[in-house]
């Protein structure tokens, strides 16, 4: 099809509306792959977008292209767990095996081109590689080929999500996760592979697709709810056990003698649990005790029934209790009280800044202006933190039900949900939420017959962190580049089209049909004095469990690194922890009774922020940290505000000059000085937080930043200070040798191998191949 | 009504209105670069920074309404070493010149590119006035300077110095005593003004200063006759900034005494574009990225104009991606010129006001 009829097909379905300039681009370039001048011009030409809007709205959001690109995109994730878990070699690899041309970001065949991106919300099986829609998880550098490989032969199927049918007359229900985690710990293969042994055997159980459970870095994850109401958990399950598993807990209906035994055969393989193949192989007791530690510490309010609830279907949702707060607000109360009701339960904004809800609510219902909006905020872009992903994705009737909420509380007639680009999975759960909630008659016009109208509608975001900023996210609903504006005019009371709107994060959302179905009490009692409730976490980094957490408020960090995430992996010590993102700070492993609450962490120059926690240990570098903020904050910086825009290109060259061992103590108090500056003259948070990684790394570890000074790196991570080296554990085995992508290491069998300094590359390689442990990376000085 | 306070005086004053508005109309001074009272506010400059006493923490004044029992602070030294660190971070991506090398070395403080430019409009008048008002003022004879300027020409970098003290030279010999009797234009001895420069040069960047003298034929050493002056003036590459004499950013810089700060960075490689039908040129290196122009071109459909491309520290004022340079702002042009606050946009052929300022 030619570019012109493909514009066409897409105004067609979209309008000509200058505001739907985002979702037009989206959409011709689905269709194209990249966006051409040519589609542009005629986009100009058939609607009333200008040429001067479509230029700068087309530049300014990561996701459009404007050159054309490989048939394949090769997602490296670059958030902070990947980041931590070594994605930059990663990158690296790929880059290298593909052959990949950086000016024209393709490989010679035009197969794959390569895209660094931040968090794809599976943090805990980081690092992360995503090729078109197939998801990888806990990559290794030496595995691009393989991958590439892998893609090449599989493709990329579609996810097929059997609806969950009910029917009482089972023996088992089979829970699986479809969280993305879940999916990119290969559940859909696990799923087919039920189905299959299902009818091998003609087994009568149910198989229910749910949503994230929360051990995301224990994935695929398979529950067993037997008639008995036994429940059994399976964590990394593989392919071929799916069958050993299901015959353990479910009797074959009608088996011919032949299977039957072979069936027996296998029970008994089970039973002594060793002779099953891979991670299985602990006893279930042990595992049920690992999984309900996990569990145990946490409070579920907004990832209530979590694991349980299939995350598409309506009707669970409202037989575990869903729709029955809306019903509650519309038929027996009024907006005045349940505004109350809000402010009093003490809840206060999750989206970062920690307002309180219920004064919000309180201001947008006070405002005149018709129509009112309310807008969900999950543009979650903080490049460690996939909290909201995961409550849209399980819980989007929940999340509704809190817009619907919030929407009557305050008058609106609008609900927009703003979700960002990468989450597609979210925007699917969403939509079809959203089109089972007008079939029941939640959404739509006279909801439970009361004059109450509210209709929802979907944006999807364009890839572009500052959008998460309330008065940029209005911006870029409206068709415009997303610039944020300095409030006052606060949103609540002139935003969306200049209407009243309200802006809640999904989150907080999520948390209101709770407080008015339990009552303000229930969730005033939790927590500390000014912080209430509870708090979803994205728990990942270097710990031995990570995943998605809820715990109350005033919690200490310690308790959610040692007891909910059992410690530091690899027997490593505990150094950090950063929370709050790029907005956030570094707290150091001292201060780790710090309560989890707003002002707490506040004091300590960090911040609540979204919800990321990413757990550092020794082998980390605080200036490395500070640097990878750092460039994700000025990558995503608006460029609108002189401090933001220029201000952080300096401090991030005076961090790079620290991780390359060329700056002076001087220039710490110079970037020290700088951060200040940044953070009094930005116009908007971004900006204005941006200095917190660097300001908290120099509170707490000023010495590692003057030891940069000097060369020294003591976790071994700044790539310029550092060099591999074999030891005398080396037998000879001249894998090294064979792995080294630059023929670093001249190949000496049986002898102690060496490498070449000038030509090695750093890249790892040989260093996870070899068996001996023998390479190992020292100071470049030392 | 709003009552606040600013710099300790009581205000009360109507709803909806910036601090700036209340300070300008009560004669406090703050510095502006991005604002403009014709268009919505956007505060991007962030010089005109004040501090909020209560919240202890900074306002740009352009865009903070005035609320309530505010109690503003528009002058203490905090307040200013913002503003000044603001302008220092704005400079420090100003990879351009207000004024041209060979001026810069003369110790005559000759207007070299002016008089290059005089003559190859062949305005040998202007330009023998020109001479007469230089030698008076300064004292100084070209035959009697070894040429510092030649040694500092840029067109040194492409191929050879433009033969400059030749010119010059030249132009003096013209003069005749009617003319030197006259001496109606004294050069004001202007103030040591502050002074943006470009730092290193990349060699495709050099190429783009060629794009100021298209049409160079012949170059001419020995400069004879009023058509070799004409000739070898044309390989002058304007150097010097259109806007030296009119640059909200200069004057600002010199109200701060501000020297300009060493290590330029770069957000991109510096061009001069040229649109042939309306003589604009716009110079991306020299854009502080106040937006003033996309605002004066915004929602007009009929004449594409200038916007946004890119975001961030490499976001860039450019031609829409659909349009030719050429073929933007047919008739606004000089509109978007006088809205700069800069020298980012100028024509052609401006001159900047040949006896100074
Ligand atoms: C740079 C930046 C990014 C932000 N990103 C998000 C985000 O991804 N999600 C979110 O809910 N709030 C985000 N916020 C906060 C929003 O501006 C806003 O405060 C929030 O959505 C309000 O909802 P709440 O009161 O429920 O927290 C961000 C703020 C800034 C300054
Ligand atoms: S020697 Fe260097 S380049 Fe070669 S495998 Fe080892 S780290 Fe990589
Ligand atoms: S724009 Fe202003 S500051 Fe920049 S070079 Fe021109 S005169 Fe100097
Ligand atoms: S090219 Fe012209 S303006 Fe530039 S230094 Fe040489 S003579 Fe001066
Ligand atoms: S070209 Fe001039 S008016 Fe336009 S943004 Fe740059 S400095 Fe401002
Ligand atoms: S998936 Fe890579 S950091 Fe989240
Ligand atoms: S997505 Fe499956 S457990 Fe998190
Ligand atoms: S004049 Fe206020 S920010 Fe530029």
């Amino acid at each position: 099809m030619d570019i012109t009829s493909v514009v066409d097909e897409v105004v067609e379905l979209t309008g000509r509306d200058p505001e739907k300039v985002v979702l037009i681009l989206q959409e011709v370039q689905k269709r194209l792959n990249w966006l051409p001048s040519e589609a542009l011009k005629h986009i100009c030409e058939v609607t009333d977008i200008t040429p001067e809007q479509i230029s700068g709205v087309s530049t300014f959001y990561s996701q459009f292209r404007h050159l054309p690109v490989g048939k394949h995109t090769i997602k490296i994730c670059a958030g902070t767990a990947c980041h931590v878990k070594g994605s930059p070699l990663i990158s690296d690899a790929f880059k290298r095996v593909l052959k990949i041309d950086n000016v024209r970001n393709a490989s010679p065949d035009n197969l794959f081109s390569i895209e660094e991106v931040a968090c794809l919300g599976c943090c805990t099986l980081a690092p992360i590689v995503q090729i078109d829609g197939k998801t990888y998880g806990h990559v290794k550098p030496t595995q691009a080929d393989e991958i590439i490989h892998d893609f090449l032969i599989s493709g990329n199927q579609p996810v097929n999500t059997p609806e969950s049918v009910i029917n009482e007359d089972i023996d088992a229900e089979i829970r699986i996760g479809i969280g993305s985690c879940c999916v990119a710990g290969g559940s859909k293969e696990i799923l087919s592979e039920i189905n299959n042994v299902k009818e091998k055997y003609n087994l009568n159980i149910r198989l229910k697709p749910v949503g994230c459970v929360g051990v995301c870095n224990q994935t695929p994850l398979m529950e067993i709810v037997t008639k008995e109401n036994i429940h059994s958990r399976y964590t990394k399950v593989d392919k071929q056990q799916v069958e050993e598993i299901l015959l353990k807990h479910v009797r074959p209906r009608s088996l011919n003698k032949r299977i039957k035994g072979s069936i027996n055969d296998l029970v008994d393989t089970f039973l002594s649990e060793e002779k099953l193949s891979g991670q299985v192989n602990i006893p279930v007791e042990l595992r049920e005790k690992y999984l309900n530690n996990f569990l145990n510490h946490q409070v579920h309010i907004s990832t209530k029934n979590s694991g349980v609830l299939s995350p598409e279907s309506y009707e669970e949702y409202c037989l575990s209790g869903g729709f029955e707060a809306l019903l509650k607000c519309i038929k027996e109360s009024d907006q005045k009280s349940i505004i109350k009701i809000i402010a009093d339960s003490g809840l206060r904004g999750r989206g970062g800044a920690g307002f309180p809800t219920g004064k919000k609510w309180g201001i947008s219902f006070l405002s005149t202006g018709n129509p009112k909006y309310v807008i969900c905020n999950g543009d979650e872009g903080d490049p460690g933190a996939f909290m909201d992903r995961m409550l849209l994705e399980s819980f989007p009737y929940r999340v509704i039900e809190g817009m619907i909420i919030a929407g009557f509380a305050t008058g609106a007639s609008e609900g927009i949900f703003y979700i960002r680009a990468e989450y597609p999975l979210a925007v699917t759960r969403v939509r079809t939420a959203i089109k089972r909630c007008y079939e029941n008659g939640v959404l739509g016009n006279n909801i439970y017959d009361s004059t109450f109208s509210f209709n929802v509608k979907i944006f999807e975001g364009a890839g572009a962190f500052v959008c998460g900023e309330e008065t940029a996210l209005i911006s870029s609903l409206e068709g415009k580049r997303g610039t944020p504006h300095l409030r006052p005019p606060y949103p609540a009371v002139s935003g969306f089209r200049g209407q009243p709107t309200l802006v809640n994060n999904v989150e907080t959302l999520s948390i209101v049909p709770w407080i008015i179905t339990y009552g303000q009490e229930a969730l005033c009692s939790m927590g500390t004095e000014k912080s209430k409730g509870t708090k979803v976490f994205a728990l990942a980094g270097k710990i031995s469990k990570g995943g998605l957490i809820e715990v109350p408020m005033g919690i200490t960090i310690r308790e959610i690194v040692e007891n909910i995430g059992d410690g530091v992996i690899n027997g490593n010590t505990f150094k950090a922890v950063q929370i709050g993102g790029p907005s956030g700070g570094c707290i150091p492993a001292s201060k780790a009774d710090t309560l989890v609450d707003y002002e707490e962490l506040t004091k300590l120059g960090a911040m609540m922020g979204s919800g990321g926690m990413v757990v550092l240990d020794n082998t980390d570098c605080m200036v490395d940290m500070a640097k990878y903020f750092l460039t994700f904050t000025h990558k995503q910086s608006c460029g609108k505000c002189t401090f933001c825009r220029i201000g952080t290109k300096h401090m991030l060259n005076i961090i790079t000059a620290l991780t390359e061992g060329k700056a002076t103590l001087e220039d710490i108090n110079d970037l020290e000085k700088l951060c200040k500056y940044v953070r009094d003259g930005s116009l908007c948070g971004l900006g204005k937080t941006s200095p917190n990684p660097v300001l908290t790394g120099l509170k707490y570890f000023r010495e590692e930043y003057e030891e940069h000074t000097r060369g020294i790196c003591r976790a071994n991570k700044c790539r310029d200070l550092i060099k591999y080296n074999v030891n005398d554990s080396c037998t000879g085995c001249t894998k090294c040798s064979q792995e080294c992508p630059v023929k670093a290491i001249p190949f000496k069998p049986y002898e102690k191998h060496e490498i070449d300094q000038l030509i090695c590359t750093k890249c790892d390689n040989c260093r996870i191949i070899c068996p001996e442990k023998a390479i190992e990376i020292i100071n470049i000085n030392g | 009504m709003v009552k606040l306070k600013i710099d300790n005086a009581d205000f009360e004053v109507k709803e909806g209105l910036t601090i700036l508005d209340i300070a300008i109309g009560a004669g406090i001074k703050i510095p502006t670069l991005c604002n403009n009272k014709n268009f919505p506010h956007y505060s991007s400059c962030m010089v005109c920074m004040v501090k909020d006493q209560k919240k202890e923490n900074f306002l740009p004044s352009c865009s903070a309404l005035a609320q309530d029992g505010m109690d503003i602070d528009c002058s203490s030294d905090e307040v200013k070493s913002l503003r000044r660190e603001s302008i220092e971070l704005l400079l420090s991506e100003h990879r351009a010149e207000c004024e041209a090398p060979c001026k810069v070395v003369c110790p005559g403080g000759y207007n070299i590119p002016l008089m290059n430019r005089l003559l190859s409009a062949k305005d040998f008048n202007t330009a023998v006035q020109l001479s007469i008002a230089q030698i008076q003022s300064s004292g100084l004879k070209c035959k009697d300077c070894p040429g510092y300027c030649e040694n500092a020409c840029r067109r040194k970098k492409v191929d050879t110095p433009v033969s400059i003290k030749n010119l010059q030279i030249f132009v003096s010999q013209q003069i005749k005593m009617e003319n030197r009797v006259a001496g109606q234009h004294n050069i004001k001895k202007s103030s040591k003004r502050f002074a943006s420069h470009i730092g290193k040069i990349e060699a495709d960047e050099l190429q783009e200063w060629l794009k100021e003298c298209k049409n160079v034929i012949k170059r001419v050493r020995e400069i004879s006759d009023s058509d070799s002056a004409a000739m070898e003036s044309e390989s002058c590459m304007h150097c010097d900034c259109r806007a030296a004499d009119n640059c909200r950013l200069r004057d600002i810089a010199d109200e701060f005494s501000i020297k300009d700060p060493r290590g330029k960075i770069v957000n991109s490689p510096i061009q001069k574009k040229i649109n042939i039908n309306t003589g604009l040129i716009f110079e991306n290196a020299k854009c502080i990225k106040c937006g003033l122009c996309v605002r004066l071109c915004e929602n007009s459909k009929e004449e594409p104009g200038l916007c946004f491309i890119n975001r961030g520290f490499v976001s860039i004022i450019s031609e829409p991606l659909t349009e030719d340079f050429n073929d933007i702002l047919k008739t606004k042009s000089q509109e978007v010129i006088d809205i700069c606050p800069t020298g980012a946009l100028s024509l052609k052929t401006h001159q900047p006001p040949i006896w100074g300022a």
